[in-house]
């Protein structure tokens, strides 16, 4: 067998998802701590042990406040996303006019400045709840999801909905048979853009006005000039991010198998 | 010309199973892609519609299967009109492309049709597996589409087509994008289903040799604008074979056909 057969090299340690990720890790913080050392400006740039040590000083207050920040990420993703398929949906069934301008209106909204448009939600829904920081996920959520849910499910192989006629479908029909699940592939491409937009919805929220949650920590540390927990904090994020998207990928692999399998294949 | 004088139409009885009358269909373009087209198709046919690109073979097809309307004439389907014989689900289509559901197995596929029409699940079932055993496909039932071969996609998209036990069977080219061995054993596997099944088949093809081995009649159409030119009927014995190829009224229907074609200026089909 040759050095460069492919086969022998995909039969390598380095063959499942996990063992790469991990190896990835440990090249990456190994290389991140060296560079620190040989740095030599913890305040600038703190290496991984120093972020670790940072985060053991206190990790309850830590944690109590990752909770927060995850629950305003995950309630807002949720509520985002479901309320984006719904749009999705419903913009199929309002009459051609309707849904033009709609659109338009979701168009205007996604290009003003999310920084700008999270401010006034913390103004309306006040910096002492998690609600408004939910809110701001949501936005986040929504719009990235909102926008390649509908255009999927409106752009069906015409073939594919001729057929369906000439089974006399109804609309429901069509769109539990064919639309959704055509759409399905896209739909958990952009909820992964979507989960990671919530992250960051929650972070800006809490940047703009909190008093608990891994953004108030950010800010808080960084005025003390506590580089270290800001890094505590970020990697914390990184890590709810990486959480969902595991979770998106196994869902995805359940209900979106065969598309994987397909693209591998071709 | 009036196709109720060609020789080999059946007289206007209006007992016919498929009945068009002087149809005409004009685009918003206003491409005329139809005009005066009047037609019998009897239960138990198989009728093939031959003619280059742009005669209105397939414009005739979906006008038949009320995917379109006409502009102009009257069309009736056992009786009824198409959008009526569409929500009874009398016809099932076969399209040019297997238009498969790429995230359905090949049984879920077959059952696609009975699922919409509210069979019981048991039901569906059991029809798919019996249609996937006719088509011969009833060891792929677990494969996707995207595993299969695209003569062995056309074979399952007319397993669908059939497994509602619809009483017409409408095929637009199915068989234009497979090589010519594959569609060789395709044409011979359709004769023996049309056989067994006692379907009424309505066939668009451009292919002359397809036409004359498949139909009890053909069709001949040419174009600008879209029209019947002539019917031919085809009195090939049954079961045809290979060798029906190869014999001497084989050809001599197929130059029939040929003459028909040139006939109408539409000399441009594959031969």
């Amino acid at each position: 067998m040759s050095r460069f057969d492919p086969e022998a090299r995909r039969m390598s340690l380095a063959d499942n998802e996990v063992t790469r990720w991990l190896l990835f890790g440990i090249v990456f913080m190994a290389v991140w701590e060296v560079a620190a050392a040989a740095y030599d400006a913890p305040f600038l740039l703190p290496g991984p042990s120093r972020i670790f040590a940072e985060f053991t000083r206190a990790p309850q207050l830590i944690m109590i406040n990752a909770w927060i920040t995850t629950q305003e990420i995950v309630l807002g993703f949720l509520i985002g996303s479901a309320l984006a398929m719904l749009a999705a949906l419903v913009l199929l069934v309002v009459p051609r006019w309707l849904e033009d301008f709609i659109f338009r209106a979701v168009i205007t909204l996604n290009s003003i400045p999310f920084v700008a448009l999270a401010s006034l939600v913390v103004v309306w829904l006040g910096a002492n709840t998690i609600a408004s920081k939910v809110a701001i996920a949501g936005l986040y959520a929504f719009f990235a999801l909102v926008y390649f849910a509908h255009k999927e499910m409106l752009s069906t192989d015409p073939l594919k909905e001729e057929l369906l006629t000439s089974y006399n479908a109804s609309f429901g029909q069509r769109v539990r048979l064919l639309k959704l699940p055509s759409a399905l592939p896209v739909i958990f491409t952009s909820l992964k853009g979507a989960a990671m937009a919530a992250v960051n919805g929650a972070i800006v929220g809490e940047l703009f006005g909190a008093f608990q949650g891994l953004g108030f920590i950010i800010l808080d540390s960084r005025y003390v000039g506590n580089t270290a927990r800001v890094f505590v904090a970020a990697v914390l994020c990184t890590l709810v991010g990486w959480m969902m998207l595991g979770i998106l990928a196994v869902l995805e692999r359940r209900f979106v198998g065969w598309h994987l399998e397909m693209t591998k294949q071709t | 010309m009036n196709a109720t004088a060609v020789p080999g139409e059946p007289a206007a009885t209006g007992d016919a199973l498929v009945s068009v009358r002087n149809v005409t269909m004009i685009y918003g373009g206003g491409t005329v892609a139809l005009k005066d087209a009047t037609l019998d198709i009897e239960q138990g046919e198989f009728v093939s519609l031959i003619g280059p690109s742009g005669c209105g073979k397939t414009t005739l097809l979906r006008l038949l299967a009320d995917l379109i309307e006409p502009s102009s004439g009257t069309i009736s389907i056992g009786g009824k009109s198409p959008a009526e014989a569409r929500r009874d689900r009398s016809y099932g289509y076969v399209f040019q492309a297997p238009t498969l559901m790429e995230w359905r197995t090949v049984l879920a596929n077959v059952m696609l049709p009975l699922e919409v029409m509210g069979f019981p699940r048991e039901e569906r079932q059991r029809r798919a597996e019996a249609m996937l055993a006719l088509v011969g496909l009833d060891k792929f039932a677990d494969k996707y589409p995207w595993q299969l071969s695209g003569g062995m996609q056309q074979r399952v998209s007319i397993a669908r087509a059939l497994s509602f036990d619809p009483q017409l069977l409408y095929m637009d080219e199915p068989f234009g994008a497979l090589d010519e061995i594959t569609r060789e054993n395709l044409n011979l596997e359709l004769l023996r289903l049309w056989r067994e099944t006692g379907k009424t088949v309505i066939f668009v093809t451009h292919s002359i040799p397809e036409a004359v081995f498949l139909s009890t009649r053909i069709v001949v159409m040419t174009p600008r604008p879209g029209k019947i030119e002539t019917v031919i009927p085809v009195d090939l014995p049954q079961p045809r074979d290979f060798e029906t190829r190869e014999t001497s009224r084989f050809f001599e229907i197929a130059t029939e056909v040929r003459e028909a074609l040139r006939k109408g200026h539409g000399y441009e089909v594959e031969v």
